[in-house]
């Protein structure tokens, strides 16, 4: 399988050192053999048809900041059009910056490689946030894939759970926490009574936290990810700007305290009933399955016969996305034999 | 809002069209579909074909009507100002649409993408003139072709089917900010294009299918279709004298009425309409003053009355086959669908005797004897069917209205009218609609029979 990768940062050199590292562990077990044929950054790009040097562009992008210094093939400027339908390749993995706004530029790279007949495997939930329904269409369309698994839950597989686990097995509602950044900080509220700005800057040194927090604290987030379950698990043909969105950023000391005292804690919750769909901070009972703590994620599935089945894990990381990644990729060489 | 070929037929009617834009411009934020000038489309149909044969003399006198037909009105609608660029324009078309039509007699050969590709110059050359008149009222346009629009299909040329959700992310992305500018888009209808580019046309309900897509995905207040009749009517005017205007009916009626004939939206044009629950008003362009018909997902009853109108669909003829052997033999009815389906005729009503000895079927005058034809070749023989008989001189009415689903005697009513006046019923639709009663009649008693229908429901008089 020939792969184009778009974005090299934290995610996607997290890909290129698993695809490095397992490499005879993948051909063994799935008879799956990736060559990444480009790597682009905001910077730059480097090519080549039979394969990149993973281990040697790692060394580059870490030395000089992006892979346009890649010896050999390489661009001095990023220009993706080129890269999607000017490269030999089956897939085009796409793991640029979420953008909420307008998708771009992984709206534009998505359906670029989809009108050009390549598979994708996206972790940027940007472009489905805004446009699931379109890209769904156009990939059904173009008979190409559209996988999408890191972007929910990273690693842990809340999407395939509900459409692969449970069917046969009406889905009344979805809810969760779906964002381990203002879990994180939520959970330091509550614990160490911490401010709000004090929790956040906590989180931004583990590492947790963005320089720029916006789309966790926000909710833009968690409401990409409710987007795209509602559309993927119930079906329904939604995009962000129709979701009610409250995020944390407002929130006091005091709100928790008082949910404390009756053995509740605040949580962002996601929310998909019927009729709504809702981002917004809710006081949960602590002993509720989904009221978990620190950066973890939970995302309870309320069906028909079964009451609420919850699902925990974490639900980010590089190397987590990145797993998801190689999963959505086996997942594509199976079927395809590519 | 669309303006159809009739309404943009010439310089004066263009002229008009864009006064009526600019008459509700100032409280409405308007998107502008333009369709083909006149019978364009037609003639693009032709040329074609002529150029394909390679008979060019009649090709390139039917290719320079068009050329002329789009300059004069250029020159015509255009204020001075706006007229050298749109002339360039136009021009830039003519010679494109010329050399396009060189490659089809060239190569003695129009597939399906090339014949697309030609026919989407009636509404590239008219949407440009219509943005330009509009620009020389003093408003803000921007002519865009569907493409430019962001409406993209499939790969069925002729008939291609929208990709609806991307089209709709599209038009949003691309529509929005010339809106927030106040400027007003034009856009051709009728066409579309692959996800790669080439041009498609939409087929079937052609540019209405544009301004509904368009309604669609900008959720617009209203969907308004600017045609030549005041809207949809009662019945037909020269038949019943007090026929009137609907001023509402649903999308379920709308449907039974452009079915039976009505002029109306193709049901594939209004379905993204419908879906979205976005209103569609028919209205004349040579009367903006007119509110014309709404057709909206609003059951509304007709001042208490359940019948809403009444249509007759004219040169049908009636095809009976008849055999004893057809009694309890399974399969018979599909034995004689199969037969009509294989040599093409559209089969518009059907009724089958309560001894089974019969089914007889309504098709179009122009089909009868291909359908006898081919009834005979397939069935007689086989014990089954002993007789294939015709009759040439039919009509249906059809009445239609939401109400009468729930409410008895209907039915009673409308053949009782007829009954009274000695109308003979020849045959009732077997199966018909929540939303309508059909039945056929003599071709000659069919306007009696709408006639004392319309009496009957009180169809005139005012709700
Ligand atoms: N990190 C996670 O735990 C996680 C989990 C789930 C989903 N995701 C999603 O995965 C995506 C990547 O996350 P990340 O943490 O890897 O982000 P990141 O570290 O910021 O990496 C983004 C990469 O995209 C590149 N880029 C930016 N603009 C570009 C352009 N116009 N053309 C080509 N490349 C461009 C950047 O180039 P430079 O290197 O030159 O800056 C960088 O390499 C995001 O959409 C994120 O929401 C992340």
């Amino acid at each position: 399988m020939r792969i184009v990768l778009i974005g090299f940062g934290t995610v996607g050199q997290s890909l290129a050192r698993i695809l490095t590292n397992d490499r005879d562990w993948l051909v063994k077990n799935y008879g799956f053999e990736p060559q990444v044929t480009a790597i682009a950054d905001s910077r730059g790009s480097c090519r080549d048809d039979n394969g990149l040097k993973l281990d040697l562009a790692l060394k580059v992008k870490e030395k000089y900041g992006s892979v346009q210094k890649y010896p050999g093939n390489s661009e001095r400027k990023t220009n993706t059009h080129q890269i999607i339908s000017g490269t030999e390749a089956e897939v085009v993995i796409e793991t640029t910056p979420s953008n909420f706004e307008n998708g771009e530029p992984g709206l534009s790279n998505i359906k670029e490689s989809l009108s050009a007949r390549r598979h994708v495997v996206t972790a940027n939930k940007g472009p489905l946030a805004l446009a699931m329904p379109a890209l769904l269409e156009l990939a059904n369309h173009t008979r190409m894939q559209l996988r999408f698994s890191a972007t929910v839950g990273a690693g842990t597989p809340f999407l395939n759970f509900a459409s692969k686990c449970l069917p046969g097995e009406k889905i009344l509602g979805i809810h969760g926490i779906l964002n381990g950044t203002t879990n994180y900080i939520l959970t330091r509220m509550d614990e160490a009574s911490l401010s709000y700005q004090k929790a956040l800057a906590e989180a931004q040194e583990k590492g947790y936290a963005e320089k720029n927090p916006d789309n966790d604290v926000k909710g833009l987030d968690t409401a990409a990810k409710i987007v795209i379950i509602a559309n993927w698990v119930l079906k329904r043909r939604i995009s962000i700007n129709e979701l009610e969105i409250t995020g944390i950023q407002n929130l006091g000391p005091k709100r928790i305290l008082t949910a404390k005292k009756s053995g509740a804690r605040i949580k962002l919750m996601g929310r998909l009933t019927d009729s709504r769909a809702t981002v917004k901070p809710e006081e949960v009972p602590a002993d509720n399955p989904v009221c978990v703590p620190g950066n973890l994620n939970a995302v309870a599935f309320s069906t028909e016969h079964i009451g609420d089945v919850t699902l925990i894990g974490r639900g980010a990381g590089g190397e987590e996305t990145a797993s998801a990644i190689i999963r959505d990729l086996v997942d594509i060489r199976s079927e395809y034999s590519i | 809002m669309k303006f159809g070929g009739s309404s943009l037929a010439n310089a004066a009617k263009i002229r008009n069209a864009a006064r009526v834009v600019e008459r509700f411009s100032p409280e409405n934020r308007i998107v502008v579909v333009a369709s083909a000038m006149d019978d364009t489309t037609d003639r693009l149909v032709e040329l074609g074909e002529l150029a394909r044969r390679g008979e060019s003399a009649r090709a390139s006198k039917i290719l320079s009507r068009i050329q002329k037909l789009h300059t004069k009105t250029a020159q015509a609608t255009s204020s001075r100002k706006e007229s050298k660029e749109l002339l360039d324009r136009i021009d830039r078309l003519n010679k494109e649409l010329e050399k396009t039509v060189q490659g089809i007699s060239h190569l003695r050969e129009l597939t399906p993408r090339s014949r697309d590709y030609l026919l989407s110059f009636g509404e590239r050359l008219s949407t440009p003139i219509l943005a330009a008149a509009i620009r020389s009222l003093g408003l803000k346009t921007q002519a865009l072709t569907g493409a430019e629009a962001g409406i993209s299909s499939d790969e069925r040329f002729g008939e291609a089917n929208p990709l609806a959700e991307v089209s709709y992310h599209e038009m949003r992305r691309r529509l929005d900010p010339i809106l927030a500018r106040n400027e007003i888009p034009v856009v051709t209808g009728f066409i579309a294009a692959t996800v790669e580019g080439s041009i498609t046309t939409l087929g079937r309900g052609g540019s209405d299918y544009t301004a509904s897509l368009l309604g669609a995905a900008l959720n617009t207040n209203e969907i308004w279709i600017w045609t030549d009749v005041d809207g949809l009517m009662t019945a037909d005017p020269k038949i019943v004298k007090d026929a009137r205007v609907l001023a509402k009916v649903s999308f379920g009626e709308a449907l039974e009425l452009s079915y039976f004939g009505a002029k109306m939206m193709h049901p594939r044009a209004m379905q993204p309409a419908a879906q979205r629950k976005i209103p569609v008003r028919i209205r004349n362009s040579s009367k903006p003053s007119l509110e014309g018909t709404l057709v909206s997902s609003a059951e509304t009853p007709n001042g208490g009355r359940v019948v809403k109108a009444v249509s007759i669909i004219r040169s049908v003829g009636i095809v009976t086959v008849s055999g004893t052997g057809m009694i309890g033999s399974p399969g018979a009815a599909a034995k004689v669908f199969t037969a009509l389906g294989s040599s093409n005729v559209n089969v518009m009503m059907i009724s089958q005797g309560s001894s089974e000895a019969t089914i007889s079927c309504v098709v179009a005058r122009k089909d009868v004897d291909n359908a006898v034809r081919a009834l005979q070749l397939a069935l007689l023989g086989q014990g089954l069917v002993d007789n294939v008989v015709a009759e040439r001189d039919a009509c249906i009415i059809a009445v239609v209205g939401s109400g009468m689903k729930g409410t008895p005697g209907v039915a009673a009513r409308i053949f009782g009218a007829v009954a009274r006046k000695k109308i003979n019923v020849r045959i009732v639709a077997q199966g018909s609609s929540e939303y309508n009663v059909s039945f056929v009649v003599s071709e000659r008693e069919g306007p009696e029979a709408v006639r004392v229908i319309h009496d009957e429901f009180q169809l005139g008089r005012k709700p």
